[in-house]
């Protein structure tokens, strides 16, 4: 005898059911798709021609302004207009530098960007809020420092770094200070991404990040001295010369990469011999960069290393070192007899010839 | 109710239920993309201002194994080469070509022997050679003994300089600035060790200097299907997993990895057929054994064009292989299934890929096959047979249109209304059988696995979406064989 909800007879049994009303949610779930789909596509097509009517009135605006000729009377800025308008301006913002950038700003100004950007910052939807913190960090729009503030603290790191972007526009002085101690703290940030927002607030980021690394500990130095490198910040030598002195191995490879005058070679030399090849490797790229032609023969030691970095880097910082010339390095590759190091210094060579 | 009708109800059941469990994974991955694509559209006019290279973005190696790659390897270079990024270099690894690729390479590059003092981190197969450009100071070519892609690129990653490496398929079409997108991740998040991005179907386009200059769709029926299968595998299949952080395919025809991350991982395995893979399940592994934080982030921007194979024959030797590849991979790490510290990877991905994909066509084939016995003998009644079709059928077609939605609500590549009726014709037809032969040919891939046949380099047979036009005369293929496909990856399979 056969299962009766499975018999050739069988009906409205608890299978048949359910695969009918799960097939059936299917079918009516893939319809609804449809629908969006089709009207996603009459409303971005609806769009984009609203943009293309924007941008045909307002670029030639812009254009003009870019080069030095603000008409006198601005055709006014439609609701519609706004975004697809506030979208061109930030384009050309960030293409643009000099007198364009201000042309630009003036005519935003005029017409009442700034507010309009003010109102969707407080108030918008995220994207609003993103474009808003562009267009405000581009007008370096003093007023909305307080909301670009607020906006820093979200924990959507968009948004967040957006904010500290325009902030560094705004005022790179109180930016740097603000955002020097966040930057070196917030580890989960990326180095190059926090390097590059300060790198635009210029001068005064360095002399924060000057002031601020004596008072960091040993966890968080490795990354202010990071930081600093990026920034091509020149540190004290005091400073320099504890860090190296460290116990601590990331503080010690850290301060090596900073290391950009002679004042801390003894420290540097001594670190060459270090148990750790990381260390090894970036006391041979300091000596590269701070060494005497006296150094060449610690150089030559390295270039027998068991680490392949370790001989690479003494191979370049060889070639780096003052008075060495072209016949000297073709002697002293000649008098190696270490296989290993003589190959490093012919492909460091070769490097250099190549360019 | 006897034996029999228990046993005929239990397997109805069983695949009923493997059906509605399959689909609803998906559907719940479709959310998590749905999710990632919202949010990355609202960000979408930040990604389109004028980039102003810091000078601190990390730079990266390209490394482009190649095996009898005499036709295109030279166009593919120098595309490569007006990629917009700040700082790169290629390394072009010749995995002993039987053809002229290496002399294309020496004198379209103008290459000189370099005194290279090889760094051996991963045991590979003997470098014979390594060379560098007199024209272009940013390009290398390693010559070696031939040793297969998964070889080739450990040499790359050997004599690479930088810490993140790409690897490419040669004939792979990249956008110009795929680069910098898909090291976004790496200067967002210092723990990223990988990432991968869209691969989408090439036939149909057109293809100018190596860059892609206007997007088409293929009148071959065979490529349209795959056009949808990219746009569901890459689009909800990897974006979903990728917010799960429970990636476990980048594409080896366009990938970023950490070096350092992939050396500790132990590199390629050479004898694996989906090396790509495999290498993404083992960094998981590794990673997790070693209780490091780690991110395997995935970039639904399309950034890299393929050609579909437009013939069953070289189709079904690319699924083939795909499946043993899925099968290996999965295989050489069975120690990240329910580890200790697994995660989203071990708890729940590699489980899923292991029920849905890996054993999948077993379950999906061996459905169809009884359900249409069972209906013929009079073991089910016709409405059930019926009602197991509609599902099977209704919850494919929904998983493809969501595919199709997902593309319209992010990049819309496909512009004209014709386009987008072709494509949504294509999400049902591809389900009226294209699906169930893709099942077939897992299940032979599953069996080759099992029968362990031997994996080596080939050449698919190309129409020749390649370079400078659309028809291009297809490149020689080496005698005896296989026809293989551009990139040994998958573009991960739905259902």
């Amino acid at each position: 005898m056969q299962a009766s909800f499975l018999t050739p007879t069988g009906h409205s049994d608890i299978f048949i059911s359910a695969a009918i009303w799960t097939g059936l949610a299917a079918l009516l779930l893939t319809l609804l798709l449809g629908l969006q789909i089709i009207a996603m596509r009459i409303g971005l097509r609806r769009r984009r021609r609203g943009e293309a009517r924007a941008l045909a009135r307002w670029r030639p605006v812009l254009n003009a302004a870019i080069v030095g000729e603000i008409p006198d009377t601005l055709p006014p800025l439609r609701h519609g207009e706004r975004l697809p308008f506030l979208r061109l301006w930030a384009h050309l913002q960030g293409s643009l530098r000099g007198e364009a950038n201000e042309a630009l700003n003036e005519v935003a100004r005029r017409a009442g960007i700034d507010v309009y950007a003010r109102t969707l910052l407080a108030r918008g939807a995220r994207p609003a809020r993103l474009l808003a913190a562009l267009v405000l960090g581009h007008l370096h729009d003093r007023p909305s420092w307080p909301l670009l503030m607020r906006m820093a603290e979200v924990p959507d790191d968009t948004l967040s770094l957006t904010a500290l972007w325009a902030l560094v526009r705004v005022d790179p002085q109180a930016a740097a200070d603000y955002m020097v101690p966040l930057f070196i703290q917030r580890e989960d940030w990326a180095l190059s991404l926090a390097a590059g927002i300060l790198q635009q607030a210029g001068e005064p980021a360095g002399a924060a990040l000057a002031r601020h690394l004596p008072l960091l500990d040993a966890t968080r130095l490795p990354r202010g001295l990071r930081i600093a490198e990026a920034l091509h910040v020149t540190l004290p030598a005091g400073l320099l010369a504890s860090a190296l002195r460290s116990e601590a191995m990331p503080v010690v490879i850290a301060a090596l990469r900073g290391v950009r005058t002679p004042e801390t070679i003894a420290d540097v030399r001594a670190l060459l011999q270090h148990e750790d090849w990381q260390v090894r490797v970036q006391a041979a790229r300091a000596l590269g960069r701070v060494g005497e032609r006296s150094d060449a023969e610690r150089l030559v030691a390295l270039l027998g290393d068991a680490q392949w970095w370790v001989r690479y880097r003494a191979a370049q910082a060889l070639l780096e070192l003052p008075a060495l010339s072209r016949a000297d390095l073709d002697a002293l590759r000649a008098s190696l007899t270490d296989r290993f190091a003589a190959d490093m210094l012919s492909q460091a060579m070769a490097e250099s010839e190549a360019g | 109710m006897n034996t029999d009708s228990l046993l005929v109800a239990f397997v109805t059941w069983f695949v009923l239920a493997f059906f509605v469990a399959l689909n609803g994974g998906y559907l719940l991955l479709n959310l998590f993309s749905l999710r990632a694509l919202y949010r990355k559209g609202q960000e979408a006019f930040i990604g389109e201002l004028p980039r102003a290279y810091s000078g601190l973005e990390p730079p990266v190696s390209i490394l482009v194994p190649a095996y009898n790659e005499e036709a295109t390897i030279a166009a593919s270079i120098r595309s490569m080469l007006q990629l917009t990024y700040a700082e790169f270099e290629i390394v072009v690894i010749n995995d002993g070509s039987k053809d002229g690729t290496l002399d294309v390479l020496k004198r379209e590059f103008a290459l000189l022997p370099f005194p290279e003092a090889y760094r051996r981190q991963i045991a590979t197969k003997e470098v014979r050679q390594i060379y560098r450009s007199t024209r272009y100071p940013n390009v290398r070519v390693i010559d070696k003994v031939n040793g297969g892609k998964a070889d080739s690129l450990n040499a790359g990653i050997n004599a690479s300089r930088y810490p993140l490496f790409c690897g490419v398929d040669a004939d792979s079409v990249l956008q110009r600035d795929s680069l910098a997108k898909v090291t976004e991740p790496f200067l967002r998040d210092p723990t990223v060790v990988a990432t991968g991005g869209t691969v989408r179907v090439a036939n149909g386009c057109e293809i100018s200097g190596g860059f892609l200059t206007r997007v088409g769709l293929p009148r071959s029926p065979l490529a349209l299907f795959q056009v949808v299968e990219y746009l569901r595998a890459f689009l909800f299949g990897r974006l979903g997993w990728s917010a799960l952080n429970g990636m476990l395919i980048i594409s080896g025809a366009f990938g970023i990895f950490r070096k350092d991350a992939v050396v500790l991982a132990g590199g390629y395995r050479p004898d694996t057929i989906g090396e790509d893979m495999e290498l993404v399940v083992r960094m998981h592994r590794t990673l997790r054994e070693k209780r490091q934080p780690y991110r395997i982030e995935f970039v639904p921007d399309p950034v890299c064009w393929t050609e579909a194979p437009e013939d069953l024959a070289t189709l079904k030797n690319q699924r083939v292989r795909w499946q043993r590849g899925l099968a290996e991979s999965l295989n050489a790490n069975w120690g990240l299934m329910f580890s200790r510290n697994g995660g989203i990877p071990g708890w729940v991905a590699f489980p899923f890929m292991l029920f849905f994909e890996w054993l999948g066509p077993v379950i999906e084939l061996g459905g169809y096959i009884f359900m249409f016995y069972a209906f013929l003998t009079g073991l089910v009644s016709w409405e059930a047979f019926g009602a197991f079709l509609f599902v099977a059928l209704g919850l494919g077609i929904l998983l493809s249109a969501s595919g199709l939605m997902l593309e319209e609500m992010s990049f819309h590549l496909y512009p004209r209304g014709k386009q987008l009726l072709l494509l949504g014709l294509m999400v049902i037809l591809e389900n009226l059988g294209y699906r169930q032969l893709n099942t077939w040919w897992r299940l032979i891939g599953l069996w080759r696995w099992l029968v362990q046949k031997e994996a080596s380099w080939g050449a698919m047979k190309r129409k020749g979406v390649g370079y400078d036009g659309q028809a291009q005369a297809a490149p020689p293929v080496a005698p005896g064989e296989p026809g293989e496909p551009p990139s040994g990856r998958p573009p991960g399979k739905a259902p």
